[in-house]
């Protein structure tokens, strides 16, 4: 127990100096600094937010077409910055393995928190702004809002923890990842509640963790005004599954490793 | 006590397995100054590797009993996009070191003055080498694993390092991988010899300085 403690102990100091370098060589300490890590997602939502009201209206089914598409945009960015950063992660921190106490599970931690945490402050800007002028709603349950998010962001988590090491394997997952991550934005549930759909395309969908995590979010937002179709078990039981697939996959990838 | 059971290392190359090490059993005591000689591509970097945790053995065991450096050498240890201050800082934290006493001891022991406001990686290997030594001195280790490059520092460099390791910490052990036979002379009282995998040890340092000239 005392070990344990200990160890936890030096993982987080390992973690929050891996951050702050991370920030320092990402963003530098001239102008607006770390608050750069939400400016893409900010940008993001806020721009194509503004498109689909210029392109299909105000309101779609009875909610904020600016408010869903943001709410929707944020965690996407996410997802897509993460498991982008998470490419031959091992290889250009390598110099980091030098310290031992620094482990490669701590490099797509830091990458990850990172990427959510700049979501986070992005939601938080754009949702506080918007609010003003009544573009956006006042969250009708934070807790759902919160618990979706987390069930989201554990997968996206999860899927980093493999491809990271998948990375360092193969070459061609760096070419097929983008595309990839855009043709499967429809299981993200960015741009519909399953509710829309007809009942065999919400069966599919809802195969999907990240469309649970969401259907959450978005009821957590904008409560009784849509219709939320959830399971939390399917995020949590696939992120269980891929997280441990992913962690095999870093052990035997670090017992490998050729670090300069 | 640092002790290396059996140790194998492989690397992929192509298709094939290149044997690196094959079966090393080697231990440092407190207080011992191994001098590691072999020719290049014999594996020096890759044991020292091994013993710093950097790379993990292919089969065996190594049990760490006392604390041990990171490999001081050209790569490794550093962030080159960094400067010299952040890099100090960075080492502090995540060692759990005061970083002001760290600053001062650095700025001390480099004489880098202003430099260690630029990114490292505008550094010469001299710079290196200081900054390499000075943050680990200032952590301050059981086991010294030192790759090479102590010999690229200026006389005052290494005068400093005889006098750092040698007067002030008379009881810490030193691995020193070398080409420069005056330098493991100065430096050791034993030396080991890798050759095609295998480890030769000599308690007697001339013997093993002897059998190294003539591979």
């Amino acid at each position: 127990m005392g070990r344990a403690l200990q160890a936890w102990r030096i993982q987080r100091r390992v973690i929050f100096a891996l951050m702050i370098r991370e920030l320092t060589t990402r963003f530098g300490r001239e102008n607006i600094g770390f608050l750069w890590v939400m400016a893409e997602p900010l940008l993001f939502a806020t721009l194509v937010g503004f498109l689909y009201r210029y392109m299909i209206g105000t309101e779609e089914h009875g909610v904020s077409v600016v408010a869903f598409i943001a709410s929707g945009y944020i965690p996407l960015t996410v997802m897509r910055n993460s498991f982008g950063r998470c490419l031959n992660i091992f290889v250009v921190n390598g110099s980091l393995l030098y310290h031992r106490q620094v482990r490669v599970l701590d490099f797509i931690i830091v990458r990850f928190m990172i990427e959510m945490i700049g979501g986070m402050m992005a939601y938080l800007v754009i949702g506080t702004i918007l609010v003003f002028f009544g573009l956006f709603p006042v969250p009708a349950h934070i807790g759902f809002l919160l618990a979706g998010w987390c069930l989201y962001m554990l997968f996206v988590f999860s899927v980093c923890l493999v491809i990271a090491p998948a990375s360092e394997s193969s070459e061609t997952l760096e070419k097929l990842l983008p595309v990839t991550v855009y043709v499967a934005i429809p299981l993200s549930g960015t741009f519909n509640m399953a509710s829309w759909l007809g009942p065999k395309a919400r069966d599919i969908v809802l195969y999907s963790p990240l469309v649970n995590g969401m259907e959450m979010m978005r009821y957590g937002l904008f409560g009784d005004t849509v219709r939320p179709y959830y399971d939390v078990s399917v995020p949590l039981g696939a992120s269980a599954v891929v997280a441990i697939v992913g962690l095999a996959m870093c052990r035997r990838v670090r017992r490998t490793l050729v670090v300069e | 006590m640092i002790s290396c059971s059996n140790l194998w290392k492989s690397y992929r190359v192509g298709h094939g397995q290149k044997q690196v090490l094959k079966g090393i059993d080697f231990a440092i005591a407190p207080g011992d100054r191994v001098g590691l000689l072999g020719r290049n591509g014999a594996g020096k970097s890759t044991l020292i590797k091994l013993i710093g945790g950097v790379e993990l053995p292919t089969t065996g065991r190594i049990r760490r009993g006392m604390t041990c450096s990171w490999p001081l050498g050209f790569h490794g240890g550093f962030q080159g996009s960094l400067t010299g201050y952040d890099n100090a800082r960075f080492i502090a934290r995540i060692y759990d070191r005061d970083y002001g006493t760290m600053r001062q001891f650095i700025e001390d022991f480099t004489e880098l003055g202003r430099q260690l406001r630029m990114p490292v990686k505008t550094y010469s290997s001299g710079m290196r080498a200081r900054l390499a030594f000075a943050l680990s001195l200032a952590i301050e280790f059981d086991c010294y694993l030192i790759d090479e490059v102590i010999m690229v520092g200026d006389k005052n460099f290494q005068e400093k390092c005889h006098f750092e390791l040698f007067e002030k910490r008379k009881d810490r052990a030193i691995l020193l991988a070398s080409h420069s036979l005056s330098s493991i002379r100065e430096f050791c009282n034993r030396a080991v010899v890798l050759e095609s995998g295998h480890m030769t040890q000599f308690n007697d340092l001339e013997e093993g300085l002897a059998v190294y000239e003539n591979l």
